[in-house]
C-alpha cells in the first residue's frame, strides 16, 4: 500500500482554501473536524472501553469495574511512583537543560556549535538499546562501572545500581535532557537583548538578570518543556521495565502493560481506565500551567533589529565546556561507545578477538524487510513531520495569535493524545480505525500509521510553535495586515519566517518521534506497512541486540546529518535577519 | 488429568487423520486451489525467528504461494483479530499462538474448522489436533547456568536442586505472575511438586525480568549464575557464550504453539496447504534442530547430536488454560 507525496498537501490546502472562501467559520469547523477525528474518536473508543466490561463490539454489560480497580494499594503505590520519579527526573532535566542551553546559545564557550549538536545526540537513540548499555555499564554485579570502582578502590559494595529508583530517573534523564534542551535553546537565541541590557543598566547583577529577565521571559517555553516533559515521563515505559520492574518499582505503564499482556484475559477496561486516570492528572498540570501563565506578555521578538548577546564567561568558559563535554561523555560516548564496540564483536559485551565480525552489519544490510521497512518509515516520517508542524503551527496560531471562538477547545483537542499513554491511545487507534465504515480505506494501509503519527505529533507541534510565536510581538503581524497582506501570507511571511527555527527543531523531533513510535505501530501495520520500530522489536525479541544496534547506529547518524543541516540553515538565517 | 487428555486427543486425531485419508484423493484441487489464491496471511506470535521464516520460504519456493507475515505479541496478535473479525474485516487466514491464547479465541469464536489436511496423520502423542487447532511446534523450558560461575559438579541435576540455598539471590527468572513461560513453569512445577515448592523458591528470592532475551544475555555476562525457565531454541542465539542448557531429570516444562484457521478465511486453501507444509517432517526437523519440539514422529531421531539428547527427554507438563487465572493468582500471593 502506498500514498502519494501529494496527497499529504491535501488538507492543508483544502483548509486553506476553504477559509478563503469561506472564512474563519468554516476554517475553524474544519480544524476542530480534524482534530476531533485524530483526538476525540480514539479517545472515545477508549472511554467506551473503560466502561465496558468488554472491548468494542463485544457483548458485555457498562460497569465502572475499571474505575474501581484504581483504588487498589497496587495501583496507588504505582500513581505515587509515577509523579515521584516524573517529578525528580523532570525538574533535574529541567535544571541541566536551561543550563546547557544558555551555555550553547548565550555565551562564548568553546565549541558551542558541535557542542549543540552532542548535546541532542542521546534523545534520538533508542531507549532499548541505551538501556542494554547502561545494563551492562551499571548493574550491581558485573558492571563495567562497578568493576573498575571495585578495582580502584577495593571496595566491596558497588559504586551504582542501574536496576533501582536512581537507575530508572537516570535512564530518563538522557531523553528528557536533550528534549527539553532542544525546546528551550532556540528560545535563548531568538531574545532581544536590549530587554538584558536594559537590566544591567539598572544596576541588576548578571545572576539577576538572568533570573528576572532571561529565565522570566523564557517562562513559556520552559514551562511547556517542563509539562511536556513531565507527561512524557509519566508515560515513559522503557526505563521503567528495564530497570524498575525487577526490584519492584511499578509504574502507571507498567501496570497497563500488565493488564494487557500479563494475564489470561487481557484487561482492556483497567487498561483504559488507567490511562484516564493518568490523563486526568496530566489536565490538571495543564490548568496550572494556564493560570500560571494567564494573562502575562512574554514578547522578546519585536519589529525592531537585534542580534542575540553574547555573556563573555572569561576562565568559567572552560567549566561551562566541560559541563557540557561531561553530558555527552555520559549520556552517549559512554552508551554509544558500547554499541559501536558491541556491533563489531558477535556478542554484545564480549570483547574477545576471536569474536570480532562484521557479520551484523551484513545482515542488517542483507534484511530485506528492514530496508522495506526503512522506507516505509522515511516516507510516513517526511510526511508526518511536515504535516504534523503545519497542523501545529495553524493550530498555535489559531490558539495563541486570535481571539476566535472555539480556540479553547481547538487547544484541548490538539493537547489530548499526548496526555493517554502510547500504549493506551494504540489501543484507541486500532479500535477506531478498524471500526471505521470499509469505504474509508484508513486501517491497513499507510494511512492509519500516517494519522496515528500526526495525532501523536501535534501537541509537540503545537507547543514548540505557540512558544515561539509567543516571542513574536503583534506589532510585526499587524504591521504586515495593514500593509495588505492575507492571513495566510502573514502566517507564512511574518509568524512562520521568524518562528521557523522552531518549526525545523519541532519537525526533527516529529519525525524522529515517527521513527522510534512502537506503541501504536505494531497495532496498525499490516505486512506490506511495517515501519523500523516494529522490525527492530522483531529482532530485539528474537535474540539479535546487535543487529538492533547496527539499526540504532544508522539512525544516530541520520540524526547527525539532520541537525548538521538544520544548524547550517538556522545560522545562514538568523545571519540574514 | 494428562492421561485423560493424552487419551482424548488420541481418539480426536485418531477421527480427523480418518477423515482426512478419505479425501486425500482430493488434495491436488486443494493445492491447485491455493495456487489459484496466491497468498497466505498468516498472524503470528512468533516474533523475529528465523527458523520459521526458513519453514514459510521453504513454502513459498514449493507451492509459488506467498507468506504474509504480521507478527506482533501474543495479545496484540489475539486483539487484532478480535477487533478484526467483529467489525467484518477478514484480513488474516492463520492463527499462529501459544495453547492459552488458541483456547481462548477458540472460547471467542474467532476460528473455523481447517478441514482435511493429510499430514495430521504425522502428528506424535501426547501432541493431538482438534477440529479447530492443529499443534505447530512446541517450547520446552529447562534451566541455564553460566558455565564460569557453576562448575559441573555443582549443576542442577534435578528441578528441586535449584531450592538449594547455595543459589539464594542468584537466581534470573522470567516473571511466574504473567502469562508466558515464568506461568508454564509455575503451574508445572505446582502440579509436579505442589505448592511447598514454590513457598521455597520464594524464599531463594529470584529476581523477575520479563525481557527473556536480555535476561540470557545477563547470565552470559555473569550477574547471575542460574536462568529459568529457559526456552531450548534460544539456546541457538548463545552457541559460542560461556551458558549451557541443562534439563532437569524429573523432564521439561513445555508450551504448544497452535496453528487454526481464522473464521471467514480468505485464503482457505492456502491455509490448507500451508498447515500441511508445517506438519512435513522436513519442516519440523528445521524446528527441532532450532530447538523446539516437534509434533511429528520420527523427527528427534533425525536432529543434530548437539540438540538431540535436550529434545529426547520427558516431557514433564503443560498449562491448563482453564486454570491458568487461579495460578496467575497463586503466584502473586506467593511471589510478593
Amino acid at each position: 500500500m502506498s500514498i502519494a507525496v501529494d496527497a499529504q498537501a491535501t488538507p492543508a490546502r483544502f483548509l486553506a482554501r476553504a477559509l478563503e472562501r469561506h472564512g474563519r467559520g468554516a476554517g475553524l469547523t474544519l480544524l476542530i473536524l480534524l482534530l476531533g477525528f485524530l483526538s476525540l474518536y480514539p479517545m472515545g473508543m477508549l472511554l467506551y472501553g473503560s466502561l465496558h466490561s468488554t472491548p468494542p463490539g463485544m457483548a458485555g454489560t457498562f460497569t465502572l469495574d475499571g474505575y474501581a480497580a484504581l483504588a487498589s494499594d497496587e495501583n496507588l503505590a504505582a500513581f505515587a511512583n509515577t509523579v515521584a520519579i516524573s517529578l525528580v527526573k523532570t525538574v533535574l532535566s529541567l535544571a541541566l537543560a536551561i543550563l546547557m542551553a544558555w551555555i550553547v546559545a548565550r555565551t562564548d564557550t568553546p565549541g558551542r556549535g558541535v557542542l549543540e549538536v552532542l548535546i541532542t545526540l542521546p534523545f534520538f537513540i533508542p531507549p532499548i538499546l541505551t538501556a542494554t548499555a547502561w545494563a551492562m555499564l551499571g548493574n550491581a554485579q558485573v558492571g563495567t562501572i562497578n568493576l573498575v570502582w571495585k578495582a580502584l578502590t577495593g571496595a566491596e559494595a558497588p559504586l551504582v545500581d542501574v536496576y533501582s529508583y536512581g537507575g530508572v530517573v537516570w535512564h530518563m534523564m538522557q531523553y528528557s535532557t536533550p528534549f527539553i534542551f532542544l525546546l528551550v535553546v532556540d528560545a535563548f537565541r531568538a531574545m532581544d537583548p536590549s530587554l538584558e541590557e536594559a537590566s544591567r543598566m539598572s544596576g541588576a547583577s548578571r545572576w539577576q538578570t538572568f533570573w528576572r529577565v532571561t529565565f522570566a521571559l523564557m517562562l513559556p517555553i520552559i514551562t511547556s518543556a517542563f509539562i511536556l516533559s513531565f507527561i512524557r515521563g509519566m508515560e515513559s515505559f522503557e526505563s521503567a521495565v528495564f530497570f524498575g520492574t525487577p526490584v519492584g518499582i511499578n509504574v502507571i505503564t507498567t501496570q497497563i502493560y500488565n493488564s494487557i499482556t500479563q494475564k489470561a484475559q487481557p484487561d482492556y477496561q483497567v487498561a483504559t481506565a488507567l490511562g484516564f486516570a493518568a490523563m486526568a492528572l496530566m489536565f490538571l498540570l495543564l490548568v496550572i500551567q494556564s493560570r500560571l501563565l494567564g494573562g502575562r506578555s512574554f514578547t522578546t521578538v519585536t519589529g525592531k533589529g537585534y542580534s542575540p548577546s553574547v555573556t563573555r564567561l572569561g576562565a568559567w568558559r572552560w567549566l561551562a565546556f566541560a559541563i557540557c563535554v561531561a553530558f555527552f561523555v555520559l549520556t552517549v560516548a559512554l552508551p554509544v561507545g558500547q554499541l559501536l564496540l558491541s556491533s563489531f564483536f558477535q556478542f554484545f559485551g564480549f570483547y574477545q578477538l576471536d569474536m570480532l565480525t562484521l557479520q551484523h552489519y551484513r545482515d542488517v544490510w542483507e534484511n530485506d524487510e528492514f530496508w522495506h521497512a526503512f522506507g516505509n518509515t522515511m516516507l510516513l516520517g517526511v510526511l508526518g513531520a511536515t504535516a504534523t508542524m503545519t497542523l501545529g503551527g495553524i493550530v498555535a496560531y489559531v490558539t495563541t495569535r486570535t481571539t476566535w471562538r472555539g480556540r479553547r477547545l481547538i487547544d484541548i483537542l490538539a493537547w489530548l493524545p499526548w496526555m493517554m499513554p502510547g500504549m493506551v491511545l494504540g489501543i484507541g487507534f486500532l479500535w477506531g480505525f478498524a471500526t471505521l465504515p470499509h469505504s474509508i480505506p484508513i486501517y491497513g494501509t499507510l494511512w492509519a500509521l500516517l494519522l496515528a503519527y500526526v495525532a501523536l505529533g501535534t501537541p509537540v507541534a503545537v507547543r514548540v510553535t505557540s512558544g515561539a510565536y509567543a516571542q513574536i510581538a503583534r506589532d510585526i503581524e499587524e504591521c504586515s495586515r495593514v500593509h495588505g497582506a492575507g492571513w495566510w501570507q502573514t502566517l507564512g511571511r511574518i509568524l512562520i519566517a521568524l518562528a521557523w527555527p522552531a518549526f525545523a527543531v519541532g519537525w526533527v523531533l516529529i519525525f524522529f518521534g515517527i521513527m522510534r513510535e512502537l506503541s501504536a505501530s505494531i497495532l496498525l501495520y499490516v505486512p506490506d506497512t511495517e515501519v523500523v520500530s516494529v522490525v527492530m522489536l522483531k529482532l530485539w525479541l528474537g535474540g539479535k541486540p546487535e543487529e538492533v544496534s547496527v539499526i540504532g547506529l544508522i539512525m544516530l547518524v541520520l540524526v547527525l546529518v539532520f541537525r548538521w543541516v538544520q544548524l547550517r540553515f538556522i545560522k545562514r538565517r538568523i545571519s540574514t535577519l | 488429568m494428562l492421561r485423560r487428555t493424552v487419551l482424548g486427543g488420541l481418539a480426536a486425531t485418531t477421527a480427523l487423520a480418518r477423515t482426512a485419508s478419505a479425501q486425500d484423493a482430493d488434495w491436488p484441487k486443494v493445492v491447485e486451489a491455493a495456487k489459484k489464491e496466491g497468498k497466505v496471511v498468516v498472524y503470528t506470535a512468533s516474533i523475529g525467528s528465523p527458523f520459521h521464516k526458513i519453514v514459510f520460504k521453504a513454502f513459498e519456493a514449493k507451492y509459488g504461494i506467498k507468506v504474509e507475515l504480521l507478527e506482533a505479541r501474543a495479545s496484540e496478535v489475539r486483539e487484532r483479530v478480535r477487533v478484526e473479525q467483529s467489525a467484518g474485516r477478514f484480513l488474516g487466514d492463520l492463527h499462529h499462538n501459544g495453547s492459552t491464547t488458541t483456547w481462548l479465541m477458540t472460547q471467542d469464536g474467532n476460528f473455523q474448522p481447517h478441514g482435511a489436511v493429510p499430514n495430521l496423520k504425522n502428528i506424535e502423542a501426547p501432541y493431538a489436533a482438534t477440529e479447530i487447532s492443529i499443534p505447530a511446534e512446541v517450547i520446552s523450558y529447562c534451566v541455564m547456568v553460566n558455565k564460569n560461575m557453576v562448575k559441573a559438579a555443582d549443576e542442577p541435576k534435578a528441578w528441586k536442586d535449584i531450592l538449594d540455598p547455595k543459589w539464594a539471590g542468584k537466581i534470573l527468572s522470567d516473571d511466574y505472575r504473567a502469562l508466558g513461560g515464568g506461568a508454564v513453569f509455575f503451574m508445572v512445577m505446582y502440579d509436579a511438586f505442589g505448592k511447598e515448592f514454590h513457598d521455597k523458591l520464594a524464599a531463594q528470592k529470584p529476581v523477575f525480568s520479563r525481557d527473556l532475551a536480555n535476561s540470557e544475555r545477563r547470565v552470559a555476562r555473569g550477574e547471575f549464575p542460574l536462568y529459568i525457565p529457559f526456552s531450548l531454541q534460544d539456546y541457538n542465539n548463545l552457541k559460542g557464550l560461556p551458558v549451557k542448557p541443562i534439563v532437569p531429570a524429573e523432564g521439561r516444562p513445555y508450551v504448544r504453539f497452535d496453528l487454526s484457521t481464522l473464521k471467514n478465511a480468505p485464503h482457505p486453501n492456502a491455509a490448507r496447504v500451508f498447515l500441511n507444509h508445517y506438519l512435513e517432517p522436513e519442516s519440523q526437523l528445521v524446528f527441532a534442530n532450532a530447538g523446539y519440539n516437534p509434533v511429528v514422529k520420527g523427527v528427534v531421531e533425525k536432529t543434530s547430536a548437539e540438540i538431540r539428547p535436550l529434545l529426547a527427554t520427558k516431557a514433564m507438563g503443560t498449562t491448563t488454560p482453564s486454570r491458568q487465572d487461579a495460578m496467575l493468582a497463586l503466584a502473586k500471593e506467593i511471589y510478593k
